[in-house]
């Protein structure tokens, strides 16, 4: 079963007397396990798409299922527990909560789940552990830096082991050392532990890492590329290019 | 990448012969993954660099005497110093993907936002395949290749981005007269362009 | 809630500076509720333990509900009673003493200023009440002039057995031979001194009368006693009461008042408080919209954000209150051993520690905590109602303000053409609630009339700080943010409001009160008893008293005032009996309805009573009504001919009706104040000798001026006057608080903005003078709008209680206008000190980054 399925999606702002269109009857699906990376000129809906696929927005017409589930027939309780139980979220601004430990950041959505505080805050160690975080579990976030930060940021979208990982701009705020070093991640959170990403992002060298690109433009998908090549191998265009590149 | 160049600095830093030089060569370039360069082209540069003067062979003594080995003469150090303080000249007006461009611009039939889509697509491939690759590398075992992995991700990097400003001007492009486009002269700048102390260009390997 | 709670207390933990400010509002608040609910009872307790005390430990105490003196006859009416086993009557008056009556040394403190005089018969007496001897004998039946005093009273005054003991009575001093000692006494209250009830009866003047019954039943059932209980009083009949006994009505009185206004200004401060939580609450999460929107996203439900919001509140609310009681508790212990030897002189109350009871405890915890958990409630809901797209996206929220706020702005226009129009009804109801609406009219127009009001003080404040151009700056950032401004600037607008108002009031009270002095007390001289509006507690003279002054040589007219309790229509009230004939030429009421000479005359007619305005409002009296007047034989109407009041009694519930009513139906002919004129030629140190001779043999009163007593008394008034302006400015303190945190919010909000102020230029100082222009801004506009406001409702409430009988009539209070200006923008000044140096401290880099 597809993790994310869209039909018809449309999303349409009113702003006053003009209504801009976001999102045009799209229809695409992610399957287990794929990292997509989702790309488009700023104003061309991805964000907006993301939105709708978290549920953290209405559409205007069509429909979003999460794992088989409709998002447009939840009310707003059932909504929150899906997107706390199956969807976990990564932002530009990493959006920890200032006066909260990593551990305790990380274990925010566990406790939103009323789990017992010890419990919760062991799992969260694991994952940050994971994130080599492990000597930084009682700094508050302003004592990390960015990449630390998203690093923290990215085992509280984890924790609570949703099948699907949003995140928006996950690199918007980062260099280009710490950034490489979120993507890698992201892309270890799909092979390693078998989650589903879809990332929006406007930095080629980071949609790069993912294992399919939606393009959009005006609201509208216009390209999907499979990024693993499909006839002949990816090393042998790797020594190709740099031998191009060597000349 | 200049064999001829690489061979002087590395005859500069002591006596080769002609095997040891190949082996040196892959340790620089990345072995296998980099360039493949065959034994065959560094006889004949040697040969050459001997011809005129850069290097000279030099006695043999000991244990291998059917071996040649090789030095860098004062003249080679001389021309090598040069090189290392000259800058190395790139060439990015010859680009394919843009004649292609053009073409489909001025072709009844054919769509150039699908030209630039299946270029994309292949230049995101390629991405993905010189990122997937240069991250399984180890460190520091890997670094020169890494190095050069970071390169061709730069690269792609800037075609890509070349690739959406394209796109988003495309319109713009395509109001203006084709004639004119086509017209415009192409190749290399000429050579008195490069200044007269660069080296000059070795053939494609 | 566990994990809220956390966050909760991270977050507050996070700001400790805005929670201490938040959390000091609600601490004001609940110390002066709290404080004076302990304070007030605290006097009531020490003063009811006066009374109790004397009756001592009995099953039934039975009295009037006036407390008034009845006929020994009803004794036999209660022995009737099955279940009765025994009985006494007993008389108790209490005696205040002049300053200085035992000791005769102005410099030391008086050890006793007051005394129970306990009149009892010595042989009943002992089926209710045991009396343990120490020394000498108890009283028998046919002593005289004999009394029993416990050791402790010995040991103060410096009396021992056998000694003799001088005492003020109705009939002139009189001496005690002190026969027994009764151990030290160890409750508080008043000493007692046992005579015999003849002894009582007759220092006092009351033959034949008793004020007290104690009787002992004979069932140790609750039920039963209940029913013996209620079998008494049907045989005595409604006016009886069975209990503790309540006497000296009009204390009480006093005191509620007190406890009265001081509760008004607690809970406004209160109100104060939560109108700031409510700010403070407001910016929060408008501040944290991102982080809400995070956690929402995370999977938080708008139940749980809905209590993280308030949980913080509950917090600071707890703490808040159960530090105020604390601090209430100290202040309360605090103020009842600084009153204590002013309140012995004034009301002969001894001042035992603050009660604290259940429900002032509940009371305070609930207003405390409820006003808090109100005042985040709608932060509350308004952030669980905060979408996770915020998160992403945290700019949007601002929605349609313009649109609500023209729509406030027409409500509020509207009220206060309303407020305006109930003005001119002059109905004080009306007019009442009028003032309400006015204020709320002003919070609602704020928001539209804050960038014009900032444009002009911006304009002023860039007259003044010409050089560093930064004034308009400070201006736009009010402008941007009306709502805001408008939210603090009303903070300060209602704190700066009660303090014109009250300043009105005062003002206008100080000049209807001295008018109304000098007409009352407009004789040559007073003999005043030592408490004045506790008449109940003062022992008089008899009748011969003043035909002694009289006959003093060169005094033309003597007029005395006699006092009896009373109740009009279950109403505790104050009856003072009067001569019409010549109170009108020593003294005068100032009359609201009727006019003094008809009035006069009309008292003339038997059970006719002028009553003052206080008394006129609570029974709704007007004149040509008939009032049912409970007096010791029963209920008796009296018809209502005027309405008017002296000054003494402004306050207290108090009807006028001749001496010879006050005598027939209440038995009283005790003179409790006297006034005397002289004639004009008279030498008047020849004259004064000549009464200082009289008063001696009558030390309970003071000879006095009438000049030298106005001028006392306005002396007090103007102590009273600047200890209410120190309480108001106290009460305007949480406005500071408000002021403070918007400003140092609206720091941490541009942070950014002054990063790159400080950037391209501005220097340190340059920043620091924006924030404290844009304090003196919102400072002068609220301090305008509170003038505004205050003086509105200073007039309103003026006129409303003019009509409601108070003597005074409105004068505009410069003083208090001058000071309200200065302390709004003194308050400005302070409130900016502490977000302008964390202003002018932010480090550049830091800032451009702040996210």
């Amino acid at each position: 079963m597809s993790v994310i399925t869209t039909e018809n999606l449309t999303k349409i702002y009113n702003s006053g007397t003009t209504a801009v269109t976001a999102l045009d009857h799209v229809n695409f699906q992610v399957q287990p396990e794929e990292f997509v990376a989702v790309m488009g000129p700023s104003g061309c809906g991805k964000s907006t798409l993301l939105h709708l696929v978290g549920g953290l927005d209405h559409p205007t017409a069509g429909q979003v299922r999460i794992n088989g589930n409709l998002l447009t027939d939840l009310d707003d309780d059932s909504l929150t527990e899906l997107r706390r139980r199956q969807i976990g979220f990564i932002f530009q601004f990493y959006n920890l909560i200032p006066v909260l430990s990593a551990v305790e950041n990380a274990a925010l959505p566990l406790m939103l789940d009323g789990m017992k505080p010890i419990e919760a805050h062991d799992r969260a160690i694991e994952w940050l552990s994971r994130f080599d975080l492990a000597d930084r579990l009682q700094n508050r976030p302003d004592q990390l830096s960015g990449g630390q930060q998203q690093r923290v940021a990215i085992a509280r979208a984890l924790v609570a082991e949703p099948s699907l990982i949003l995140a928006d701009e996950p690199t918007g705020n980062l260099d280009t050392r710490a950034s490489d070093e979120i993507a890698g991640l992201l892309r270890q959170v799909t092979k390693e532990w078998g989650r589903t990403v879809v990332m929006v992002t406007h930095d080629p060298r980071i949609a790069a890492y993912a294992d399919r690109i939606l393009f959009l433009k005006d609201g509208r998908i216009v390209d999907d590329t499979l990024l693993e090549a499909k006839n002949g191998s990816s090393y042998e265009a790797v020594t190709a290019k740099l031998k191009e590149i060597g000349d | 990448m200049s064999v001829r160049n690489a061979l002087l600095g590395l005859l500069a830093q002591r006596p080769f012969y002609g095997y040891e030089l190949l082996a040196a060569l892959d340790g620089i370039a990345g072995g296998h993954d980099g360039w493949a360069i065959n034994p065959g082209q560094i006889y004949a540069t040697l040969e050459r660099l001997e011809k005129s003067g850069l290097i000279a062979e030099q006695p043999a003594n000991g244990s291998a005497p059917e071996k040649t080995t090789y030095t860098a003469t004062v003249a080679g150090r001389q021309e090598l110093a040069e090189w290392l303080s000259a800058p190395v000249q790139t060439n990015l007006q010859r680009d394919e993907f843009y004649i292609k461009l053009m073409l489909a611009l001025s072709l009844e039939g054919t769509d150039p936002y699908r030209v630039i889509q299946i270029q994309r697509a292949s230049l995101y491939q390629e991405l993905h395949a010189v990122t997937t690759h240069r991250d399984s590398l180890d460190l520091p075992s890997g670094l020169a290749q890494k190095l050069l992995f970071d390169k061709a991700v730069m690269h792609l990097e800037a075609d890509l981005r070349w690739l959406e400003m394209i796109e988003t001007r495309l319109d713009d492009v395509k109001r203006q007269p084709v004639q004119q486009v086509e017209m415009r002269p192409r190749g290399r700048p000429p050579k008195s362009a490069r200044g007269a102390k660069s080296p000059p260009q070795t053939d494609k390997p | 809630m566990n994990f809220q709670l956390t966050l909760a207390l991270r977050y507050l933990n996070g700001r400790k500076l805005r929670a201490l400010l938040t959390t000091l509002a609600i601490v004001f608040g609940v110390l002066v509720v709290f404080g004076m609910n302990t304070i007030i009872p605290a006097m009531m307790q020490s003063f009811q333990a006066n009374v109790l005390a004397a009756s001592g430990q009995v099953d039934a105490s039975i009295s009037l509900k006036t407390g008034d003196v009845f006929p020994v006859d009803e004794l036999a009416r209660v022995a009737s009673v099955p279940g009765v086993r025994a009985l006494t009557g007993l008389l108790d008056r209490t005696v205040n003493l002049q300053p200085n009556y035992f000791d005769h040394d102005s410099a030391a403190p008086d050890s006793v200023s007051a005394l129970s005089v306990v009149g009892l018969d010595p042989i009943e007496v002992r089926n209710v009440h045991s009396y343990n001897i120490v020394a000498g004998r108890f009283l028998e039946e046919n002593d005289t002039n004999a009394a029993v005093i416990s050791q402790s009273l010995a040991d103060n005054i410096g009396v021992g057995l056998g000694s003799d003991l001088k005492l003020p009575t109705a009939i002139g001093e009189q001496t005690l031979n002190i026969i027994g000692i009764l151990p030290a006494r160890a409750m508080p209250g008043n000493e007692e001194i046992y005579v015999t009830l003849s002894q009582a009866q007759g220092m006092f003047g009351m033959p034949e009368k008793i004020n007290t019954i104690d009787a002992n039943l004979d069932s140790l059932d609750n039920a039963r006693r209940l029913e013996i209980q209620s079998a008494i009083q049907t045989a005595l009949g409604s006016e009886y009461q069975i209990g503790a006994l309540s006497s000296n009505s009009e204390l009480l009185t006093n005191l509620q008042v007190g406890q009265t206004i001081f509760n008004v200004l607690g809970i406004m401060g209160l109100l104060m408080g939560g109108f700031i939580i409510f700010n403070t609450f407001r910016t929060v999460v408008a501040e944290r919209r991102r982080d809400i929107g995070m956690l929402r996203a995370l999977g938080a439900s708008r139940k749980s954000i809905f209590y993280i919001i308030l949980i913080e509140g509950l917090v600071q609310g707890v703490f808040g209150t159960a530090i105020g009681m604390a601090a209430g508790y100290g202040f309360s212990v605090l103020v009842l051993k600084l009153m204590g030897p002013a309140l012995q002189t004034f009301i002969n109350v001894q001042l035992g520690m603050p009660v604290v009871t259940l429900p002032i405890i509940l009371a305070s915890i609930g207003l405390g905590v409820g006003i808090t958990l109100l005042a985040g409630l709608i932060p509350a809901v308004s952030a669980s109602r905060v979408t996770p797209l915020e998160a992403l996206r945290p700019t949007v929220g601002k929605l349609n303000f313009r649109r609500l706020a023209g729509l406030g702005f027409w409500a509020g226009v509207t009220m206060i053409a309303l407020a305006v129009a109930a003005l001119l009804t002059r109905n004080a109801g009306f007019i009442g609630a009028g003032g309400l609406l006015f204020i709320i009219g002003l919070i609602l127009i704020a928001p539209a009339l804050v960038s014009p009001i900032a444009a002009l003080f911006g304009g002023l404040a860039s007259l003044i700080f010409t050089r560093q151009g930064t004034a308009h700056l400070a201006q736009g950032n009010l402008s941007r943010q009306p709502a805001r401004a408008a939210v603090t600037a009303s903070a300060t607008m209602i704190g700066l409001a009660i303090l014109v108002t009250a300043a009105s009031i005062i003002t206008s009270a100080s000049i209807g009160f001295e008018r109304v002095l000098r007409k009352s007390l407009g004789s040559d001289y007073l003999l005043i008893p030592p408490s004045i509006g506790v008449w109940g507690s003062n022992v008089g003279s008899n009748p011969d008293f003043a035909r002694e002054l009289r006959a003093v040589a060169g005094v033309a007219v003597v007029s005395s005032l006699r006092f009896a309790p009373a109740q009009v229509n279950d109403l505790p009230i104050s009856l003072m009996g009067i001569e019409p004939g010549v109170y009108g030429q020593v003294s005068g009421l100032t009359f609201s309805s009727g006019d003094e000479s008809t009035a006069y005359a009309a008292l003339k007619i038997s059970r006719s009573i002028i009553v003052n305005p206080v008394l006129a409002t609570s029974v709704g009296a007007k004149v040509g009504d008939l009032v049912d007047m409970l007096t010791p034989n029963g209920v008796k109407p009296y018809k209502v001919v005027a309405i008017g009041g002296d000054y003494l009694n402004a306050k207290i519930a108090t009807g006028y009706v001749s001496q010879a009513d006050i005598a027939a139906d209440f038995g009283r002919t005790e003179d409790v104040l006297l006034q005397l004129n002289l004639t004009p030629t008279v030498d008047r140190d020849t004259a004064e000798s000549a009464i200082k001779t009289v008063i001696s043999r009558y030390p309970q009163y003071r000879l006095i001026s009438g000049q030298g007593y106005i001028d006392e008394n306005m002396q007090i008034f103007d102590v009273a006057f600047a200890a209410m302006y120190a309480v108001l400015l106290f009460l305007a303190v949480p406005s500071l608080i408000a002021m403070l945190n918007t400003l140092a919010i609206g720091v941490i909000e541009r942070t950014r903005e002054i990063g790159m102020l400080r950037a391209v230029g501005a220097t340190r100082k340059q920043v620091r003078v924006i924030i404290v222009t844009e304090a003196i801004i919102l400072a002068a506009i609220g301090t305008a709008f509170g003038l505004l406001a205050g003086l509105f409702l200073g007039y309103t409430t003026v006129e409303t209680l003019h009509l409601a009988g108070f003597p005074m009539e409105y004068a505009f209070p410069a003083i208090g206008v001058v000071v309200t200006i200065a302390a709004g923008l003194l308050f400005g000044v302070l409130a900016a000190i502490i977000p302008a140096r964390q202003a002018a401290r932010l480090d550049v880099v830091q800032a451009l980054h702040y996210e």
